[in-house]
């Protein structure tokens, strides 16, 4: 919503409030003022200038040079407009000037005559459509003023971001309410009560649904002559970004501004029949053709307007091209109503136009007002546009509720708001604004909101009145008196905290991807077709195919990432992601919610750690799985006899995900089922990404990984006795599984053996080919005594015949 | 004894002449002062000495010990010196960079949700989280928004059907927890919200955190006291703050709560759009009906419920100046908080 201050001035004084305190007091009233700004700035430099002589051009017939006197100096001035004259006042942009469509004006030469500066018609200045020469200003204008000045347009305009229950201050008017409210001044309104005779002496009003249209006033105005209207009229439209028509059309609009109910006018000799029905469509009414002549299809839920034989509008929306008043109009009928919010809201929807009209109509027009809004605009056809009201017109208000009275109890609202207001002061404060109170009893008023004040339906409105016109800010803080309570803990949440703390303090960067991405993802990380991630949740209305549907994994997104990242020459990435992905149910039936953990890796393993301490290696699946097991560890789901211990295991069957290379892939299993994978992904698949460097993920179902059972912590007693450690050398086929040889060591049943670890695997040269040499370490310690070599060898030599014997490998020499 | 003790003096002294590292200093003390060493083996025969001659050597004993000590202190300190002064190590620059752990950043969006949690988990309000796709019901009808009131104008929305869509806004919920619990009620919900809006200040997703308070003569003073706690904590400083009528169908009344423009202090700039305030929060009291639809009584029970913004806060904190940063991913971004 928009307004001039010097538009709102006609209507309340606003006294000493400067336009700023203005603003301010409006917005902490909740009419948010977006923006006050100077009216057509682009027109600050321009000048009213008397053309003092006129000469022909030398060198071209259609231009003249034109002594013009700006107040200061008498300038040359080169101009092609018909209407100049000697004595005329018009507008002139002076060297330097840059014109509303961007132009600058330059002291050039227009046919060897230099010219210092330009007369300006309406349209080059954006003032109206008019081309037909340059402005003509009153002769008494005092020229050598600044144009604005001299126009009335040293105004500021006001923009007001109105939230959807204030449809009462979608107007001028309504504005000056509020600011009559502040100041305490009297509201002044150009027609302030009206009377409408009803009649049918030149047209009948049918309504047949009292609900879509509570009232219909209507007027007839005759002998209407069509024309540009006035200044101070097109000046108040310009002012607030309306572009004026003709006197009708601008009438129309300038009152909806000034009062907040739509008017529309329709050409009398148009209306078949003389007969005005507020109707549904008749089964074979299914298009209709509006003002800005699109054909729209209309149908039997939509409120139209029509004559005897046909729809002349649709209600509240927009009038018909068919009833337009146009150059020859004479007669017209106007009118002023008030529909359903809903239907037009519905109605303006389905046919994808909204209009000022819809605006106000969809949020509550002043059921009150229509008459005193439908004389005020036949007063200003007669005057502006020579028209003739008919006597009475036509009014059905068989749809108006009648008036709602509230009660509001005093202590009630004092207690909701946390303030301390006796009866006088808030009966005082509704006054303001206009609402009528008397007491009921000690305790409550009986309050009467205006007409206007649609918004107001329950006690609960008159308590925001309250704390609105007492001022938030001189509401009291103070903190809730409660109950002590531990509040529940979600484990899910702990666990997210831990791991992302986790993953942060290890090198990796938390990501988060948009939930919707483009249906492509599951073609690019090549999904088999029966995979149900391919089957998604689609959104009916995506802004772009990129972010139509919901993810159903995270791995793509972060590879778009790495993508991006690679872009901008980082070499080392390392990126993880905790969010949920949508699996679909029943059409309307929310999808399933799981929440994932993927990490991806690529690039340099040391990341930005200093290449001085550091290689350039790249990372490879043994970081993936190195930080899966630190993971599962954090959790106390690994190495330490959980109760559902996570595991590592070689993927079977179609276990390996179709985008991984099946021989480096490790699938994380759990009592309670698979958790997840790592694994490399496929060369193709991070090419389809536009990634040409190995990547490595982890992908982690979080919903089971937070559902399984930790180990809680348990106190081992401390090593009294030393430890003896012995190395094998174990050269076994290549094939042979280190893994295998270390759980072999670990369940064995050879006595004193407190770890083992693997510190060297070897193939090649000088070893025979097929074979590889892996060096186990073994910790030999006994909880009770110091061990003596002899107690080692025994249990060492069983171990080395156990593995040597099993691997079918011996003992590397040398 | 005494001729023992004295060459063990004599010894100690001259073996110390030829000490020059902390090696060798380490193995003078075992030799000399040790609890296996030269003195303590001398001191053994301190027992067979003739008692009269006891008090005497006793005393010799300790001053010869006190004064092997101090020559080992004084070597040692001498050690010590050189070893650090200026020319022992010459080569050691340690102008070159440390060896600095690698380490990753969490999200911005997950450090201030996480600030924001933290904040009003002290002040005792539990979290709960909800689902992104969303029943018509819980984000509009249950929040007093019925189908076609004007404010749905404020929610432009992803549709999925034509009653499931994506969450407008974490205020559902308030619906789903109120229909599930009795008051007393203290609750966030924090989470990812969509509204089908692009452009430099709008991203089509980002993160909010709902909370309400919802118990026996709750006021809208207490929203007030609650929101300045949070606000204040949240920006360190002793930020003015004003609360401004506003309206949501679920609250009444309704407030947006502005801090003095982080930017400019409060003086005007583009970032406050030259009126001094920033918008932070929306609040308000709980609207009876959406209590009525959860079958809590208005007039026995009132409550707040407030919302807020995390990408909008990190902007302001951080000074991030496009939103669109947020889902980029791009290391450079995300490496600088």
């Amino acid at each position: 919503m928009k307004f001039s201050i010097n538009w709102l001035q006609e209507y309340v004084d606003t006294g000493e409030l400067t336009p700023e305190a203005l603003a301010d007091h409006l917005t902490m009233l909740g009419l948010e003022v977006d923006s006050v700004d100077q009216l057509f700035p682009e027109l600050e430099n321009l000048l009213a200038v008397k053309v003092v002589s006129v000469e022909p051009h030398p060198d071209a017939d259609k231009l003249r040079l034109c002594e013009v006197d700006t107040g200061q100096e008498t300038l040359t001035i080169v101009c092609g407009a018909p209407n100049v004259r000697a004595g005329l006042i018009t507008a002139f942009a002076p060297v330097g000037t840059v014109m509303p469509g961007g132009m600058k004006i330059k002291a050039s030469k227009v046919r060897g005559i230099k010219s210092f500066g330009m007369l300006c018609s309406e349209s080059e200045l954006g003032l109206s459509e008019s081309h037909d020469g340059i402005m003509e200003l009153p002769a008494d204008t005092e020229h050598g003023q600044p144009l604005l000045k001299v126009l009335g347009m040293d105004d500021l305009v006001v923009e007001v971001d109105l939230t959807p229950n204030r449809p009462d201050c979608a107007s001028v008017i309504g504005i000056a309410r509020e600011v009559a409210g502040i100041t305490r001044t009297p509201l002044t309104r150009p027609v302030e009560e009206a009377e409408l005779e009803h009649n049918a002496t030149h047209f009948k009003v049918d309504v047949e649904n009292n609900e879509l249209c509570p009232r219909y006033t209507a007027k007839l105005i005759q002998g209407v002559k069509i024309g540009p209207s006035p200044w101070w009229l097109r000046k108040r439209l310009l002012s607030i970004g309306l572009r004026p028509i003709n006197n009708v059309v601008d009438i129309t609009n300038f009152v909806m501004m000034e009062y907040g109910q739509p008017l529309h006018a329709f050409d009398y000799d148009k209306i078949a029949g003389k007969q005005i029905m507020v109707r549904n469509p008749l089964p074979n009414e299914t298009s209709f053709t509006t003002l800005d002549g699109e054909k729209r299809d209309i149908d039997n839920q939509m409120l139209m307007i029509c004559d005897a034989e046909k729809p002349i509008a649709v209600a509240g929306v927009m009038g018909g091209l068919n009833s337009e008043v146009t150059e020859e109009t004479t007669d017209i009928l106007l009118e002023s109503a008030c529909f359903n919010p809903i239907s037009v809201r519905k109605t303006a929807r389905k046919l994808n136009l909204g209009s000022e009209a819809s605006y106000r109509f969809e949020r509550g027009v002043d059921p009150g007002g229509c008459v005193i809004v439908l004389e005020r605009a036949a007063s200003l056809l007669c005057e502006i546009a020579g028209g003739t009201a008919a006597t009475g017109g036509a009014d059905y208000f068989g749809g108006v509720r009648p008036l709602n009275s509230q009660t509001l109890r005093i202590s009630r609202t004092a207690s909701l708001l946390g303030i301390d207001l006796d009866y006088e002061k808030m009966a005082d404060l509704l006054q303001s604004i206009g609402m009528r109170c008397k007491p009921k009893d000690d305790d409550t008023l009986w309050v009467n909101p205006p007409t206007f004040r649609v918004d107001i339906e329950r006690e609960v409105d008159l308590v925001e009145e309250i704390a609105r016109l007492v001022g938030y800010n001189n509401i009291p803080t103070s903190l809730p008196t409660v109950h002590l309570s531990y509040p529940a803990k979600d484990s899910k949440r702990e666990i997210r905290a831990i791991l992302s703390t986790l993953l942060a303090d290890t090198g990796f960067t938390e990501a988060i991807n948009y939930s919707f991405v483009t249906e492509k993802h599951a073609d690019m990380m090549q999904l088999d077709v029966d995979d149900s991630r391919r089957t998604l949740v689609h959104l009916l209305n995506p802004l772009s195919e990129e972010q139509s549907v919901m993810r159903s994994m995270l791995l793509p997104g972060l590879l778009e990432n790495l993508k991006r990242n690679s872009n901008f020459q980082k070499n080392a990435v390392k990126l993880f992601e905790i969010g949920k992905v949508f699996t679909p149910q029943g059409e309307n039936e929310q999808p399933i919610e799981t929440e994932r953990l993927t990490c991806i890796l690529s690039g340099r393993r040391a990341g930005e750690c200093s290449p001085l301490y550091t290689d350039d290696k790249g990372v490879d699946i043994f970081d993936a799985k190195g930080m899966a097991e630190l993971l599962l560890e954090t959790l106390r789901l690994q190495g330490c006899n959980a109760k559902d211990s996570v595991t590592f295991r070689s993927p079977e069957g179609d276990e390996c995900e179709t985008f991984a290379e099946t021989s480096q892939c490790l699938i994380i299993d759990s009592s309670k089922g698979i958790v997840g994978q790592l694994a490399k992904m496929q060369p193709g698949i991070a090419r389809n990404f536009g990634i040409k460097a190995e990547v490595y993920f982890i992908d982690l179902d979080f919903d089971i990984l937070c559902s399984l059972d930790a180990a809680e912590k348990n106190f081992q007693t401390l090593h009294v006795f030393p430890a003896i450690k012995r190395d094998i050398a174990l050269l076994v086929p290549a094939a042979t599984k280190a893994g295998d040889l270390l759980k072999t060591v670990q369940t064995s049943k050879e006595k004193f053996i407190e770890t083992c670890e693997i510190f060297d695997v070897y193939q090649g040269k000088p070893l025979a080919e097929g074979m590889k040499s892996v060096a186990v370490s073994v910790t030999y310690r006994s909880p009770t005594k110091t061990l003596t070599e002899k107690n080692v060898n025994k249990s060492h030599n069983k171990l080395i015949n156990l593995l040597t014997s099993k691997f079918n490998g011996s003992l590397r020499e040398g | 004894m005494e001729q023992e003790l004295n060459s063990l003096q004599a010894l100690a002294g001259e073996s110390l002449q030829s000490v020059s590292s902390n090696e060798q200093l380490e193995e003078f003390r075992i030799k000399f002062l040790g609890r296996k060493g030269e003195f303590t083996s001398i001191m053994k025969g301190l027992g067979k000495v003739p008692k009269d001659d006891k008090p005497r050597l006793g005393q010799m004993a300790n001053a010869i010990k006190k004064e092997i000590e101090s020559l080992y202190s004084e070597k040692r300190a001498a050690l010590m010196a050189t070893s650090t002064g200026a020319g022992s190590d010459s080569t050691i620059d340690l102008t070159l960079p440390g060896r600095k752990p690698e380490t990753g950043k969490l999200h911005p969006v997950t450090q201030i949700m996480n600030e924001v949690c933290s904040i009003f988990e002290s002040l005792g309000f539990s979290v709960a989280e909800g689902p992104d796709v969303e029943h018509d019901h819980y984000n509009f009808e249950a929040l007093n928004i019925p189908a076609h009131h004007p404010a749905r104008d404020m929610h432009d929305t992803f549709y999925v059907s034509d009653s499931i869509l994506l969450r407008t806004h974490t205020s559902p919920m308030q619906a789903r927890i109120m229909e599930t619990q009795q008051p007393p009620l203290r609750v966030i919900a924090p989470g990812k919200v969509y509204r089908c809006d692009s452009d430099i200040t709008h991203t089509p997703m980002f993160h909010q955190v709902e909370g309400f308070l919802v118990d026996k003569d709750v006021s809208f003073a207490d929203l007030k006291g609650v929101l300045t706690i949070f606000t204040q904590k949240m920006f360190k400083k002793d930020l003015d703050l004003r609360f401004r009528p506003s309206f949501f169908p679920f609250t009444e009344p309704s407030a947006e709560v502005d801090i003095a423009c982080v930017m400019c202090g409060g003086s005007g700039c583009r970032v406050c759009k030259r009126t001094g305030w920033l918008e932070i929060l929306g609040a308000g009291m709980i609207d009876p009906e959406v209590f009525k639809m959860v079958g809590y009584d208005p007039e026995v029970y009132s409550g707040f419920a407030f919302g807020l913004g995390i990408e909008r806060i990190a902007m302001l904190k951080y000074g991030i100046d496009d939103i669109r940063l947020y889902y980029e991913n791009d290391l450079r971004f995300l490496s600088q908080f």
